[in-house]
């Protein structure tokens, strides 16, 4: 048992992060930590990882280079790197099976998530599978609906989904569920958080289980172009893939993008564009930029797609943020739909409306003067089909 | 010893009701009070206390607004506020303090404030007056435990109850009632601690019915009565009805 955290719990010159939770999880992610640190090192946890996403998740995914789309938006070069191609088909499961093998060395027998856009919940479930862990994952009844095909899939990997009709029943109100289900049993379950948010020493591990994205990238544009990119960019939710993808480029001399929600509107409720909209404040159990009214409430959120709704830039990547180390942009609701289009009809390849907020900043990049760029394809758009059918007219 | 510490959400049945709420808990003898500061986010609560949140939230019950109801208010027990932390960062220590300086609030309950990560917004408040209620949850090891009394201390017999005392969650969980809560774990800590020689303790999470309280009593803490108060005085019953059976 130990009785205080070893690894640094906040983040840059703001001191963002740390560990707000209610006194019941202390011991628990004081625990979380301990057993992360030696699992990070240990030869035989390291192996299984390894094997896991090798052979399981299908890693390393590609870097594929798009001639057309980069031509279409005027720059030289385009990679994107394809987590879209993972197995459950986004980076998710990179996280969800590492914290899946580490609750299982803990002994661990239940598994309790929540999820926005499902694809959380949907690698979480599947890792359960794979593991012989029970799962039961939380999602709001609006995701419910606008993800319905990861609904089903999570079932029929022997997940239980339990609705959250709370709020705007969005990915917040599955945060609040999945705590409260996790300080109820704590002692036998791990709470596998999807994002770079949550108390420490989640957003440490969710980003340190993501950077393979990142690692991976590097190396592969440096063999296929024999350089760096001039931009590297994501989009960002809590900030898992964001982190993943920029953190092991955060050494180089290039810019790094994350591409916020930018919904329908800019007054508060109307976007999930924190950097521009939030001030510092603390939910679920971390300090970083919230959207809020004055009194210290949530605010609400409002994007087309269900990974980037939400309140709170997880704390690592926010504070990269306001330190100047990572610029923050928004893509809307609309753009986004249009950087979706565009690379289905260059490409080939639908991706995640999350992933095309990404996308949608590429001809405002190009015009900024980027001229290679490397983009994180998060996911794949078949769980968006129903919007995108809906919203192109198609 | 205090008999019983209820919890009652501010704003809920509504804000013009608290003064006379508080009136009348100082009428039935009480000595203090948790006041619940609603919050859009209870990750602590059960369905009984976020429902009475929302509904606080919905009737215009804000932080500032609350704290403003309870300035100049003297028929009223001690109060200690339950809330979560964001708000308060959010009026700031400096205002903060302004605005609990002429109300019965003699201590903060912040169920999300683990001691040690707003150090000096922490002793800022303690300095003035307003010290944190320590938190021991069936999770926490003996050897926390103890550390976290020493960081939150007693500050002496002649303070009152609210700013003393330390608070045993009694069951896994978030607040509520539902399961019957075994006390035995609960029994176990308290020797353990040989806490009550020290400072008084209150003890909560899940207890409703009087021979759950009476249990309580028995091992010489004072038993807190939260979401089975709150549905009743939400569903139209004084605080005198509900109380004064369990008292
Ligand atoms: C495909 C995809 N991309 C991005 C995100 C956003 O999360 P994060 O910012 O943690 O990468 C999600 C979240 O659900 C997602 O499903």
């Amino acid at each position: 048992m130990t009785d205080s955290f070893a690894l640094p719990t906040r983040f840059g010159s703001q001191q963002l992060g740390g560990c707000y939770a209610p006194e019941t999880l202390m011991q628990p992610l004081l625990d979380l930590e301990a057993a992360f640190r030696t699992a990070w090192t240990a030869p035989a946890f390291l192996a299984e990882l390894k094997a896991e996403l090798r052979h399981f998740v299908g890693r390393p995914t590609p870097l594929t280079p798009a001639p057309r789309l980069a031509a279409k938006v005027g720059l030289r070069a385009l990679f994107l790197k394809r987590e879209d191609l993972t197995h459950t088909g986004a980076h998710k499961i990179n996280n969800a099976l590492a914290q899946a093998l580490l609750a299982r060395r803990m002994g661990k027998t239940e598994i309790i998530a929540e999820t926005g856009a499902g694809q959380h919940g949907v690698a979480t479930a599947a890792a359960c599978a794979r593991l012989g862990l029970s799962c039961t994952v939380y999602m709001g009844v609006t995701d419910m609906a606008r993800q319905a095909p990861n609904v089903a899939r999570m079932r029929l990997f022997g997940a239980k989904v339990e609705p959250v009709a709370a709020g705007q029943g969005t990915l917040k109100e599955a945060v609040n569920e999945a705590l409260r289900a996790w300080a109820g049993r704590c002692d036998r379950a791990h709470y596998i958080l999807g994002s770079a948010l949550g108390p420490h020493p989640f957003p440490t591990m969710v980003r340190t289980f993501q950077t393979v994205i990142g690692e991976e990238a590097r190396a592969q544009v440096l063999e296929q172009s024999g350089g760096l990119p001039d931009t590297v960019i994501a989009c960002a939710g809590g900030g898992s893939n964001g982190l993943g993808l920029l953190v092991p480029f955060l050494g180089d001399d290039l810019r790094r993008v994350a591409v916020e929600a930018g919904g329908h509107g800019r007054a508060l409720g109307e976007h999930a564009a924190r950097l521009e909209g939030g001030r510092v404040g603390v939910l679920h159990g971390c300090k970083t930029l919230l959207l809020q009214d004055e009194h210290g409430h949530t605010a609400e959120t409002a994007s087309i797609s269900a990974g980037l709704d939400y309140p709170a830039l997880g704390p690592e990547l926010a504070a990269l943020a306001l330190d100047g180390k990572v610029v923050v942009r928004r893509a809307s609701d609309d753009e986004a739909l249009a950087g979706a289009r565009l690379l289905c009809e260059t490409e080939g390849i639908l991706p995640a409306l999350e992933s095309s907020h990404a996308l949608a900043l590429l001809t405002a990049l190009a015009a900024d003067g980027a001229a290679t760029v490397l983009l994180g394809l998060s996911g794949r758009g078949d769980k968006d089909l129903s919007t995108y059918q809906s919203r192109l007219g198609i | 010893m205090n008999p019983l510490l209820p919890f009652i959400m501010a704003g809920d049945p509504s804000l013009e009701a608290l003064p006379r709420l508080l009136a009348e808990a100082k009428a039935l003898g009480l000595e203090a009070i948790e006041l619940g500061l609603p919050h859009s986010d209870p990750i602590a609560d059960g369905p009984v206390l976020q429902a009475a949140a929302h509904r606080a939230i919905a009737r215009g019950a804000t932080p500032v607004r609350i704290l403003e109801v309870l300035a100049g208010i003297t028929d009223s027990p001690d109060l200690i506020l339950f809330t979560y932390l964001n708000p308060l960062l959010q009026i700031g220590a400096e205002r903060l303090k302004t605005l609990l300086a002429p109300t019965p609030v003699k201590a903060l309950l912040v169920v999300d404030l683990p001691f040690g990560e707003e150090p000096a917004f922490e002793r800022d408040l303690r300095a003035a007056g307003y010290p944190m209620v320590p938190l021991l949850a069936p999770t926490t090891t003996l050897e926390r435990a103890r550390q976290v009394l020493a960081e939150r201390p007693d500050p002496g017999p002649s303070a009152p109850f609210a700013q003393r005392f330390a608070y045993l969650v009694a069951r896994l969980g978030v607040t509520g009632t539902g399961q019957s809560t075994d006390l035995a774990p609960v029994q176990k800590r308290m020797s353990e601690l040989g806490i009550l020689a020290t400072r008084p303790l209150a003890v909560g999470f899940g207890l409703s019915d009087a021979a759950s309280l009476a249990a309580v009593r028995a091992m010489g803490a004072t038993p807190v009565i939260g979401s089975a108060l709150v549905r009743e005085l939400a569903g139209g019953r004084s605080l005198s009805a509900c109380l004064a059976p369990l008292l």
